[in-house]
């Protein structure tokens, strides 16, 4: 160990840029609650940056009092959660399938799966809307948790790919010696190996999940089934937007992810030290 | 290991339930509305005496309610709908702010709002595909006809002779505002050519005031400013453009995109004002930081509360000083057919038309009693509560000695000319942009003389 | 051995559920759209058929150009500062004895929980020409350097690049973080016992067995950028005039902006293609044969 200490001896600069940068992705959270506490003037003209001088609780009441918050909440809850377990499973199990199984279209079917990555969402709403209703999926969570879980899958598998691929073959040879199933393999080895990059892949597709607003915005139209960053809507008008409720609206949509991550990123970490441990 | 597999398994599970409780929770939510109009229904039910036609109605809309332009007149023809059609109940879905994506993929899927709100660009493609309700029926039916102003027809019939909306706006004007007080304390005169132009806009600067506020984020009020300085010799404007009846390259055209370059090089407009909202430049006149201010006619409401007797409005300055009487009245701006129109497939399309041409009715009288906004296209016979501001009087005054107007960008009937309208006078705006690739921008996108 | 790889009922107990989900859900419109790109049609009427003409005219539209180049520019500036940042932060974050690496760790992926709008506007309010924190901080230390950043044609790319470059750098940082953790600790050992330093131990010995993590890293970040649309509609709206276009919002503008849904149909194909050949290109340079130690 005493060689990485002379290496932190004798290059100081790291840790100092280390800190800055964290200084700098922290001050947007910062920023967005000053935000949400200021009027338009404030937040263009007079102090942009700065604290607020006067704090606006009333955009807080402005953006409670526009549509159903917690009934938004639970939705974007409930369709993140099902969304993290639907495309988890299946993206963890067909990359397991394309990066150590042999069959003959593993490396097309790998490729196939990532076209899903290439098109941005824009493109197939209208093709997408049309499937969402002839599947009757219009007006309940599917019509957002199973478009959700498609889009995540390409994703998902690419990175799980990744892990799996990176994994030595000894792992299951030794396995199959054993006498395991190719499913106890799967389960019991492989899947605490690549512990780490499911915990990644968890909050990763929470987040696109929870802050998700173009497919939310055409897919859902019914009031008691909408998730939070349509509360947004309620302040951008034509010309003119009340843009301290927007703020005030966004910290109600995302501060509960940040307390989420900085409460279950502990969580990860032990995921974290789990999954080497094995490996070690 | 166990561990894994368990949270794998549960993981399953919480989906399972999840989309279970999806299922669940609609038909909760179905069994509820269901109360909720038996409810209504057994309300109603000594009513039913009187109107025999009463039966609850639902109805979903699709319309703007953001701000207090919006949601007050909005809210306001909804409270004069109980009383007139009491079982009438609207289901409000907020518009987009998304270059009607929304509405469109809500026509694809067969989907559509019962009422939505429509502009141009909207009825033409809707039109075509027959998503769009022909009123033509109902605006006799109803006598909207009579309701009209005959200057504002053109809100309510579009260029096939067909209504396919019932108009709450009437036909706007762009004016170019001022800081009267600016003017005076830097002796500035208010300029009526552009040589006077260009002295204000190089007195302000050196004074550290902007010369012209203008959001030019969202593309029309550029083109606005555009078609203010073309006006000056041709007063159909963009709008000739757009018929396919005029090049970029005819001088009219040319002359107003270099007099643009030249003053936007001079420093007209605030530093990075092509990514200035409304609420940026807004701020920048009505704080005094700004000396002129470019914007619809809507804004007089605005500018007068937060600037009062400062605020004015002027002529647009001229060529030289006979262009300027010449081209006084030519103004720009003007208004299209648009407003609340019907689902073809809506249930009841008699309910649905009435509704969407009582509301337009009301948005418009509330518009003008409360918000001091004359300029609507139905003819409203209550008394003014809000008394005109002076801008608007003086405007009011003017209206009948308008000679000419032209349109705004979202009035424009070529989508595609449009687009490229738009994104060319944007980057006017930047100053590093030349007349020449402005015309080639512009010209490309022409559509043929129909 | 292969009998146990090769097991067909679990290959296809693996894999159907997310092809299926995916074929349809995914794979369905796309197939639409190529098919759509083929026809002028306005999204929502009968529409004609008329083979490769918005091919054509896209090959001869200059805005495609613009558009590509956009991409291309936006997507070499998010790849390199994601995976570069990313990997300096990711390789000084996994040293168990640095202090305070925990707070690091959850500071540096604070920028990917916002929502892509907060984001946005407070990079708005960073650049802005008149009030922004930037020429804010040339004033201060006397420069006279006073930018437009978004209103220049030039600039203004470069600009929206850099916020989505730093706001998803924390994406990055995760992936790679967890790459680290997966490098098995014992050949970091050997290295040290080697008397290597820790930069040469990171160069010798993890980049090479996370080539499978860079991989990802750099597909993920590459078609990313040739797909940006947020960050500009955002933004800047395509503008100054259309200096901020790339193929995704030229699509967006003409399916919805002009009704033109074929000939938007056509740029999203190309982007589709140009992403796959990012990714073909991407593989065939970090070809590896499946690691064995």
């Amino acid at each position: 160990m005493t060689w990485m200490m002379k290496l932190r001896k004798s290059n100081p600069g790291m840790p100092i840029f280390l800190w800055l940068y964290a200084i700098l992705s922290v001050y947007p959270l910062v920023w967005m609650i000053f935000y949400s506490l200021k009027n338009n003037d404030e937040i263009f003209v007079t102090n942009p940056f700065g604290p607020p001088m006067h704090l606006r609780f009333e955009n807080y009441v402005e953006a409670w009092s526009k549509y159903n918050v917690p009934v938004y909440f639970m939705n974007s809850l409930l369709v993140a959660v099902a969304t993290v377990a639907g495309a988890i499973l299946l993206a963890v199990m067909f990359s397991y399938a394309a990066a150590r199984l042999r069959w003959r279209f593993s490396k097309i079917a790998h490729t196939y799966i990532l076209v899903g990555m290439f098109i941005p969402i824009q493109v197939i709403m209208i093709p997408l809307a049309i499937l969402v209703r002839d599947l009757n999926l219009a007006n309940t969570y599917g019509a957002l948790i199973i478009p959700y879980i498609a889009f995540n899958i390409s994703f998902a598998s690419m990175v799980f790919y990744g892990f799996f691929r990176s994994i030595p073959i000894e792992m299951e040879e030794s396995a199959c010696i054993d006498g395991a199933s190719i499913y106890r393999t799967f389960f019991s080895i492989m899947l605490p190996i690549i512990k780490p990059a499911l915990a990644t892949m968890v909050i990763f597709i929470f987040l696109n999940s929870w802050n998700e607003f173009t497919m939310a915005v055409i897919l859902i139209t019914k009031e008691s089934l909408k998730t939070l960053p349509l509360g947004l809507l309620f302040f951008q008008g034509q010309f003119t937007t009340d843009w301290g409720a927007m703020g005030a609206a966004m910290t109600i949509a995302s501060l509960p992810t940040v307390l989420i991550y900085i409460l279950f990123s502990e969580q990860v970490e032990n995921a974290l030290t789990v999954g080497s441990a094995v490996k070690g | 290991m166990k561990k894994m597999a368990i949270f794998i398994m549960s993981l399953c599970l919480v989906f399972v339930a999840a989309c279970g409780s999806g299922g669940n929770n609609e038909a909760a939510n179905n069994k509820a509305t269901d109360e909720g109009n038996k409810e209504t229904a057994t309300n109603a039910a000594p009513e039913e005496t009187k109107a025999e036609e009463a039966k609850p109605v639902k109805l979903r809309i699709y319309a703007q309610y953001a701000d207090d332009d919006t949601k007050l007149p909005y809210d306001y023809a909804v409270a004069e709908l109980k009383k007139e059609m009491p079982n009438v109940e609207l289901e409000l879905e907020v518009q987009a702010q998304d270059d009607g994506q929304k509405l469109k993929t809500y026509a694809a899927t067969g989907n559509l709002p019962d009422i939505f709100q429509a502009g141009l660009d909207i009825i033409t493609t809707f039109k075509k595909s027959g998503n769009i309700l022909e009123l033509d029926s109902y605006v006799d039916e109803l006598g909207f006809r009579d309701k009209m102003y005959p200057s504002t027809m053109n809100t309510l019939v579009a260029d096939d002779g067909h209504t396919y909306a019932f108009p709450y706006a009437g036909n706007e004007f762009v004016l170019l505002y001022y800081n009267k007080e600016l003017f005076e304390q830097n002796n500035v005169k208010v300029p009526t050519t552009y040589d006077e132009l260009m002295t204000a806009v190089k007195a302000f600067n050196a004074a550290g005031i902007t010369p012209m506020s203008l959001f030019a984020k969202e593309k029309w009020p550029t083109v606005a400013l555009f078609d203010m300085f073309v006006t000056r010799n041709e007063p159909q404007g963009i709008l000739k453009l757009d018929k396919g009846e005029a090049s970029a390259s005819d001088p009219a055209y040319k002359e107003a995109a270099d007099k643009i370059i030249e003053l936007v090089k001079a420093g007209m407009l605030p530093k990075g004002a092509t990514n200035l909202n409304y609420d940026q430049a807004a701020a920048l006149f009505h704080q005094g930081k700004a000396a002129m201010f470019l914007n619809g006619q809507w804004e007089i409401a605005e500018s007068t509360k937060q600037l009062g007797e400062k605020a004015g409005w002027m002529y647009f300055p001229g060529k030289d000083a006979a262009n300027y009487e010449a081209s006084k009245y030519a103004f720009s701006g003007g208004g299209g057919p648009g407003g609340y129109a019907v689902n073809p497939d809506t249930k009841d399309k008699d309910v649905a038309a009435k509704v969407a041409a009582f509301l337009s009715l009301k948005y418009a009288e509330y518009k003008y009693t409360e918000r001091g906004n004359p300029l609507v296209s139905t003819k409203v016979d209550k008394a003014i509560v809000t008394e005109y501001p002076p801008m608007m009087k003086q405007l009011s005054d003017d209206i009948a000695k308008i000679t000419s107007t032209t349109s705004f960008a979202w009035g424009l009937s070529d989508a595609k000319f449009k687009a490229a309208i738009e994104d060319a006078s944007q980057s006017l705006m930047t100053g590093a942009y030349s007349s020449e690739q402005f015309i080639e921008d512009v010209n490309k996108a022409i559509p043929a003389a129909k | 051995m292969n009998k146990f790889l090769g097991n067909k009922t679990a290959i296809l107990l693996f894999i159907l559920p997310a092809l299926l989900l995916y074929t349809v859900m995914v794979f369905y419109p796309i197939v639409q759209t190529f098919f759509r790109s083929m026809y002028e049609w306005d999204g929502l009427s009968e529409g004609t058929f008329i083979w490769f003409d918005n091919y054509t005219r896209l090959f001869q539209d200059s805005l495609f150009f613009t558009s590509v180049k956009n991409g291309l520019i936006f997507a070499v500036i998010i790849t390199v500062t994601q995976i570069g940042i990313g990997s300096i932060l990711a390789f000084a974050v996994a040293d168990a004895k640095f202090k305070g690496r925990k707070l690091l760790r959850i500071s540096f992926f604070i920028p990917v929980v916002l929502s892509i709008t907060v984001v946005c506007q407070l990079w708005l309010s960073i650049y802005n020409g008149e009030y922004g924190l930037i020429n804010k901080i040339f004033e201060m230390i006397g420069l006279e350097y006073k930018q437009d950043w978004l209103s220049s044609s030039k600039s203004a790319i470069v600009a929206i690049a850099f916020v989505n470059a730093w706001q998803y750098m924390g994406y990055h940082f995760a992936l790679l973080l967890a790459g680290v953790k997966s490098v098995p600790e014992q050949y970091m050992e050997a290295a040290r016992i080697d008397g290597a330093t820790k930069l040469q131990a990171i160069l010798k010995i993890n980049i090479p067995m996370m080539a499978e993590t860079y991989k990802f890293c750099l597909v993920f970040a590459i078609t990313g950028g040739l797909n940006a649309f947020a960050n500009m509609y955002i933004m800047t709206s395509g503008g100054p005039g259309t200096s901020t276009y790339t193929l995704t919002y030229l699509m967006y503008r003409s399916a919805f902006r002009v009704g033109e849904f074929g000939y938007g149909s056509a740029a999203a194909a190309i982007l589709v293609i140009e992403c796959l050949i990012a990714t073909l290109i991407i593989n065939r340079l970090i070809a590896r044969e499946r690691i064995s130690y």
